[in-house]
């Protein structure tokens, strides 16, 4: 909340100083900060790709390599899918029954393009998409951090329609580039920008001020009345003013540094165990730093297609996406639950690095001002129902956690055997009802501190997470 | 047919207005279960119930020996009170209620006939008519004397089971206050409560952008969505709001939009690629081939697998291929067609000059109705500029008396489930009779394009390549053939291209920078800004110019960021001025007639002050509406004024209606408008649009319609026969289909579409509190719909309003969800009779069109002036412009009720001249109990 703190003038205190804070800056204002700010809400949603394990309940494999814990409510036991959250059990929910009404019969390998939006994209055509969560909350945040948003994927770029390599989709649905270059993204956070920045701001208040005087001069052709409507005109155009003020100033405030030490920023997913810690890492420091609020990282493209689909090379294996298709193969179900724990393995490490970093300010660490998204638009093959999800962290704003729910009669996605030209589970009609994603996320939204009403089409909340 | 609005899930909300106004509750199910029958008399245009006579013989005008609608409607024609009314002239001095007249008549009348109900004792509907001012200039009662005589002309009151009123007296009360009311409406226009200054419309600063930069691109898609208003336009200045993030957004889309209309170097060489279908057919061959070797090979081992294959193979090879395929048409063979995207193999490569070959082309490639053919053009297409296809082509000859339909489609499909495409083709091409050239250019810049471009290689996944699909979207059987399919990209006409000279002359890279900028400017804000732009107002823009010269790389970066600055402005963005002058009445028309700015015919006019003179204007009004830019009017006056966005969230029932399709809902959507469009054309009668003896329709339509021979899916003016029960819009089948569930008909939805939209008379919005239909009640269950219906109705809560809208809905029940005729429901005739309020009946949509024709032509005539008015003026309307609007619905009705008349009148009325702002006072609408 820093920027908006209008007692101090850090521009001035920071020049004064003349250092380069080899601390996360912020610190130095902790005291001051205390007393009447209230700690940063944070917002870091994961995308992984191709499902989950689901063997059915006779299965050998069930009880090892479900992806869902067994049992509910309190009372479940998490299976070796899970197992580096087992020390964060607290800290950590399991949702079953949540998809996005729209998806449900669309390929799943076309959806997660929408995973964050809830937007009816089909499976073909036209394509438009809408605003993701991570950028409502962004908005949200606006000038009060130097970006307002870092949006990263393994495969980088937009990716193509339906097979999105961003989470990340701007108010008017259209994706947002994400970065995939670990040196990229680090001097994007840390390191000095060209000067375009600062034309283009140039430009836009000289802009803004013409329009001003434009309206002015309008204004004296208006009766009272009309003049009344023009002023709303007016206000839109010195709000906009404001915040081209606030991204100006971020120009003139000295980036944090940070130790870059033990970052390997020339990483590449070929080195899948590094790179996706490296990428983890960054968003870590994107936070510590309160250089962002918001930060998305879709772990790989849906379709096996692309550089993540080498990510399951980290323990051994070939091609990750082939791993959801040779389930019935020996040892299939532990293979791909293999590769589930690998990617809850760095799940469970950032989550721990948030927990065991105090929040500046001293209200309790950073995971319980952060809400941790982490899941799928595929549970079982190619279905894109009962979405495999992780919720963690945000205590501060009312989550709790130490659960695994439930929200459908039944589970679906389980076991298939994948044939082809076969009819697949995706193709089935739906025989039980499923709760829409995006109550989750209106809920989200608001305890982030977003006055929305709807999401996604929906209205409603979910009162239990 | 399904029940529903407030009987289970609302999913409509009615129009403005309260309940308490209603007439008294009647009780419809007495007057059903008795059966009374009513015959209507007619007097001034109204009808009274009168009982007697025999049930056969009444209600609608009987069929058979009864008259054609044509004669329905010249003697409802005659009927009217608009045609004989003097034309109203200006108060010259201060005008006075008419008191001594209602003293002496009009008070004892309507003590008579309502005093019981809203008297003293009773009040109806918490209305009382002896507390009412009979001063309509200076009183406060006017709504309800709107009301009052609303309800009298319509013969609503006094109700069916009270002693009737005589026709005397309600003429008698009707023309005092029609009188009082033209006095008072005229009088009261003096200061506004409703303005006209708003900011454009997504659509019109669309138009505007389009038609100042002279490209016919989508430039606000990123706008937020806008609201219709109640009258259901998004052109009112009361529902057109403003935000920061919106400023942003012009500001972006201004820029993007200058960057789209300049060009900067040299002229980029254009790529060719020419496909012609020997080169195609052989390919296809090829790959074919190589893909069954592969099988083959594959199946080495097995010998059983193998010869099944084999087998497979030979049988394939000899069937005629049902889908698109290439002929060799010396040799009769065929190849069946082949498309793959994994690999590119099926892309074709560009080459740096034209390669066209002149050799006509052993084969074709034959497309059968529905089916289409890819050709690749793989990852070289450029980013922006305009593709140039042209396709070699046959249709069936023409003896035939069918034909095929050619549409263009562009895409990309870079892996397995990752595709998009779009139609890039504006209307689909009719393609009948021998080989021509048909030639589409498509703006690179504007279409949805594969983002793998540049970031992967040819034939990796994601795949960067793109494709042109050729469809055959004939609904009949007819065969599409193709000879050789060309692209040329980017296909520049001139360099620079005409957009970029529009704006920046020829100036390039000017000498004396200043001077350029402000002969830029000059011509750029006269046009952007309508004419308004004043010296002063360009001297600033160039200043800006200059301060933000320093900071840009060169001439042409820092006049394009003025250029873009100028039509993010409020002059630009913001319609309506308080000035009486030409400039602002070319802005009006202009926004009225084309969505969009005026043009340079417009603002010299507007400039030598000539504008405003009425021979000029009628000149301009005709040359305007001949013009491309008014087919403008139709599709966006239309879609507010008879809600057709309830079209684009139309569902239907797949298992219901297992024929229609996307193809027929786009074609239902397009019907009214080309409809419009055709009635302005020919300036026909405005009547037509309750009943006329021709439709527009393609051949998606004809058939859905049952009406033969109109082939091509283009709209044509088509000739209905005599007893054809289409005609005008009640008949529309998007109409129809929109005022059901998808599922059903939908009466109800139906009867209030037809009361707000086409009467301007909407019912009131259902209680708050009404009961629900039990369907678990075993009883009303084994109802038929209709019955239902009544039974809903004579719950005392909900009678009043339904008893008011039902009527209407169960008129048209011989239409079902998608609005074709039928004859049964399920296995029950339809029932498709019912009894107004007054007791009148309907027999079907004849009988509905009938009641129309004869008795409420001045209704309509009135309401679509007073919609016509409202988008006109882009602002709801008020009692003040009460007189303005009879005035020009009378001058409409003498000339015969053409729309194009219409349109006109409208113009040229004072109404349209007058200041911005219209006089302050009563709302039209009803008032508050």
């Amino acid at each position: 909340m820093i920027p908006s703190q209008p007692h101090l003038d850090r521009r001035h205190f920071l020049r004064g100083t003349g250092l380069a804070l080899s601390l996360p800056w912020l610190e130095t204002f902790a005291g001051d900060l205390a007393a009447n700010a209230e700690a940063p809400r944070r917002l870091a949603c994961f995308y992984m790709p191709d499902g989950v394990p689901m063997p059915l309940e006779h299965d050998p494999a069930h009880d090892d390599w479900s992806w869902f814990p067994l049992g509910e409510g309190r009372d479940f036991r998490f299976t070796k899918c899970m197992e580096p959250l087992e020390s964060l059990r607290e800290e950590v929910t399991v949702l079953s029954g949540l998809s996005h009404p729209a998806a449900r019969s669309v390929h799943g390998h076309s959806n997660a393009d929408q995973f964050l939006t809830g937007a009816p994209i089909g499976g073909g055509g036209t394509y438009q998409n809408t605003v993701s969560l991570d950028q409502v909350f962004a908005s949200h945040v606006d000038e009060q951090t130097r970006l307002s948003s870092l949006v990263m994927s393994t495969d980088g770029g937009i990716g193509t329609p339906r097979g999105a390599q961003t989470m990340s989709f701007s108010s008017t649905g259209r994706a947002i580039p994400a970065e995939h270059q670990p040196k990229r993204i680090f001097d994007m956070l840390f390191v000095k920008q060209s000067d375009d920045a600062a034309k283009r701001l140039q430009l836009n208040r000289s802009a803004l001020d013409e329009l001003l005087e434009d309206a002015r001069q309008l204004n004296r052709t208006l009766s009272q009345r009309d003049q009344t409507a023009l002023q709303d005109y007016m206000q839109s155009v010195r709000d906009t003013e404001v915040s081209v003020q606030k991204a100006q100033r971020w120009l003139d405030i000295p980036l944090p540094s940070v130790d870059a030490d033990h970052l390997q920023l020339d990483i590449t997913p070929e080195d899948p165990d590094v790179y996706l810690r490296t990428m983890f890492d960054l968003i870590y420091l994107a936070f510590k730093t309160d250089s962002t609020r918001t930060a998305t990282y879709q772990l790989g493209r849906e379709n096996g297609v692309g550089v993540s689909d080498y990510l399951a090379r980290a323990i051994g294996f070939n091609l990750t996406h082939q791993l959801s298709h040779q389930t019935k193969e020996p040892g299939g179900w532990r293979n791909f639950g293999m590769y589930c724990q690998f990617l809850n393995g760095h799940l469970a490490r950032f989550a721990k690095r948030l927990k065991s970093t105090a929040e500046i300010g001293g209200q309790g660490n950073m995971l319980d001002n952060t809400v941790v998204l982490f899941g799928s638009a595929s549970s079982g093959f190619h279905l894109s129902r009962n979405y495999p999800l992780i919720l963690a962290g945000g205590r501060n704003m009312g989550f709790r956690h130490g659960r695994f729910l439930k929200f459908a009669a039944s589970m679906d996605g389980q076991s298939f055997i994948w044939q082809k030209n076969g009819r697949e589970p995706w193709q089935r009609e739906m025989t039980h009802e499923e709760v829409p994603l995006s109550n989750l996320y209106l809920t989200m939204l608001q305890r982030l501190g977003v006055p929305a009403e709807e999401f996604g089409g929906s209205t409603q909340t979910l009162d239990e997470v | 047919m399904h029940l529903d609005g407030h009987l289970g899930s609302p999913t409509y909300t009615w129009p403005c207005g309260s309940v308490s106004h209603l007439p008294p509750e009647l009780n419809v199910n007495q007057f059903v279960s008795v059966g009374m029958v009513v015959v209507t008399a007619f007097s001034l245009g109204r009808c009274l119930p009168v009982a007697g006579e025999d049930s056969a013989s009444t209600g609608e005008l009987a069929r058979g020996s009864a008259p054609t609608l044509q004669q329905v409607r010249e003697a409802g024609a005659a009927k009217s009170s608009f045609r004989d009314r003097q034309r109203p002239t200006r108060l010259a001095t201060e005008p006075k209620p008419e008191l001594d007249q209602f003293k002496r008549d009009i008070a004892p009348a309507l003590s008579e006939s309502c005093l019981d109900c809203h008297g003293p004792d009773v009040q109806e509907g918490s209305f009382r008519v002896d507390a009412l001012d009979p001063d309509l200039i200076h009183g406060d009662d006017v709504a309800w004397w709107l009301e009052v005589s609303r309800v009298l002309t319509n013969g609503e009151m006094p109700p069916v089971d009270a002693e009737p009123i005589s026709d005397e007296k309600r003429a008698a009360i009707i023309n005092w206050l029609a009188s009082e009311i033209q006095t008072a409406s005229a009088a009261r226009r003096v200061n506004g409560n409703h303005s006209s200054f708003r900011r454009m419309t997504r659509y019109e600063y669309n138009y505007a952008l389009q038609d100042l930069l002279g490209l016919p691109y989508d430039f606000a898609g990123d706008l937020p969505p806008e609201t219709a208003s109640e009258d259901g336009f998004t052109n009112c200045s009361e529902v057109l709001p403003i935000s920061a993030s919106q400023v942003v957004t012009y500001n972006r889309i201004a820029r993007t939009a200058i960057r789209k209309a300049t060009v900067r170097g040299d002229q980029p060489a254009p790529l060719h690629w020419f496909v012609s279908m020997d080169a195609a057919a052989e390919r296809v061959r090829h790959l074919t081939e190589e893909d069954q070797r592969r099988r083959v090979q594959r199946l080495e081992n097995q010998p059983e697998a193998l010869a099944k294959e084999l087998e497979r193979q030979r049988q394939q090879a000899q069937k005629r291929p049902a889908g698109t395929h290439y002929l060799n048409r010396r040799s009769g063979e065929h190849v069946r067609s082949m498309w793959r995207y994994s690999g590119a193999r099926y892309a074709w490569g560009p080459t740096d000059g034209p390669t066209r070959s002149l050799e006509e082309s052993q084969h074709v490639a034959v497309l059968p109705a529905g089916q289409r053919l890819i050709v690749e053009l793989g990852d070289s297409l450029p980013d922006r500029g305009l593709m140039r296809v042209i396709v070699r082509a046959a249709g069936p000859r023409s003896s035939d008396r069918t034909m095929a339909n050619l549409r263009l489609g562009f895409g990309h499909q870079a892996s397995n489930n990752s595709s998009a495409e779009e139609t890039v083709s504006r209307d689909d091409v009719a393609i009948e009779g021998a080989v021509r050239e048909y030639r589409w250019d498509v703006p690179l810049s504007e279409v949805t394009r594969n983002p793998m471009r540049g970031v992967t290689k040819l034939g990796e996944t994601p795949n960067p390549s793109e494709y042109l699909k050729l469809h055959n979207t004939s609904a009949m059987p007819a065969d599409l053939t193709i000879e050789s399919v060309e692209v040329i990209a980017p296909a520049y006409q001139d360099w620079p291209p005409e957009s970029h000279q529009r704006l920046l002359l020829d100036l390039q890279n000017p000498v004396n920078e200043r001077s350029a900028a402000r002969q830029i400017l000059t011509q750029f804000m006269r046009r952007a800004w309508r004419g308004f732009a004043s010296d002063r107002d360009v001297q600033r823009k160039v200043a800006m110019f200059e301060t933000i010269r320093p900071h840009c790389n060169d001439f042409q970066e820092a006049v394009t960021e003025v250029l873009a600055n100028v039509i993010s402005s409020a002059p630009f963005l913001y319609l309506t001025r308080n000035d009486q002058d030409d400039l602002e009445l070319a802005s009006r028309l202009s926004m009225f007639l084309w969505c969009s700015i005026p043009d340079e015919e417009l603002l010299d006019l507007a400039t030598e002050q000539r504008l405003h003179k009425p021979d000029v204007l009628t000149r301009q009004v005709h040359r305007m509406l001949l013009d491309e830019r008014s087919k403008r009017l139709p599709e966006h006056f239309t879609r507010g004024w008879l809600g057709l966005q309830l079209l684009d969230y139309l569902k239907v029932d797949k298992d219901a209606y297992p024929k229609f399709n996307a193809e027929l809902q786009a074609s239902m959507r397009v019907e009214p408008i080309e409809f419009f469009g055709e009635m302005v054309r020919t300036n026909a009668s405005v009547i037509d649009f309750l009943h006329a003896d021709y439709a527009m329709l393609n051949e998606s339509l004809a058939r859905h319609y049952g009406i033969g021979d109109v082939q091509g899916n283009h709209f044509r003016r088509v000739a209905l026969p005599n007893n054809s029960i289409r005609g005008g819009l009640l008949t529309q089948s998007g109409l129809l289909a929109m005022n059901s569930d998808g599922k059903d008909s939908h009466p109800l939805k139906r009867g209030i579409w037809l009361l707000s939209n086409l009467l301007n008379d909407p019912p009131p919005p259902p209680p708050p509190a009404v009961p629900e239909i039990d369907l678990a009640d075993p009883k009303i269950a084994q109802m038929t719909l209709k019955e239902r219906m009544e039974d809903h109705r004579n719950d005392p809560a909900c009678m009043s309003c339904h008893s008011k809208i039902d009527p209407w809905g169960i008129a048209m029940e011989n239409f079902d969800a998608v609005g074709r005729w039928r004859d049964e429901i399920g296995d029950q005739p339809v029932d498709a009779s019912s009894r107004l309020f007054n007791r009148t009946q309907l027999r079907g949509m004849d009988g509905l069109k009938r009641f129309l024709l004869n008795e409420r032509q001045d209704q309509f005539v009135r309401a679509m002036v007073h919609k016509m008015a409202t988008y006109a003026l882009g602002r709801p309307l008020s009692f003040q412009d009460h007189a303005a609007i009879d005035a020009i619905t009378a001058e409409v009705r003498k000339r015969g009720d053409g729309l194009a008349d219409l349109i006109e009148l409208i113009v040229v009325n004072d109404l349209f001249h007058a200041a911005a702002i219209s006089p302050a006072g009563t709302s039209l609408e009803p008032p508050k109990p």
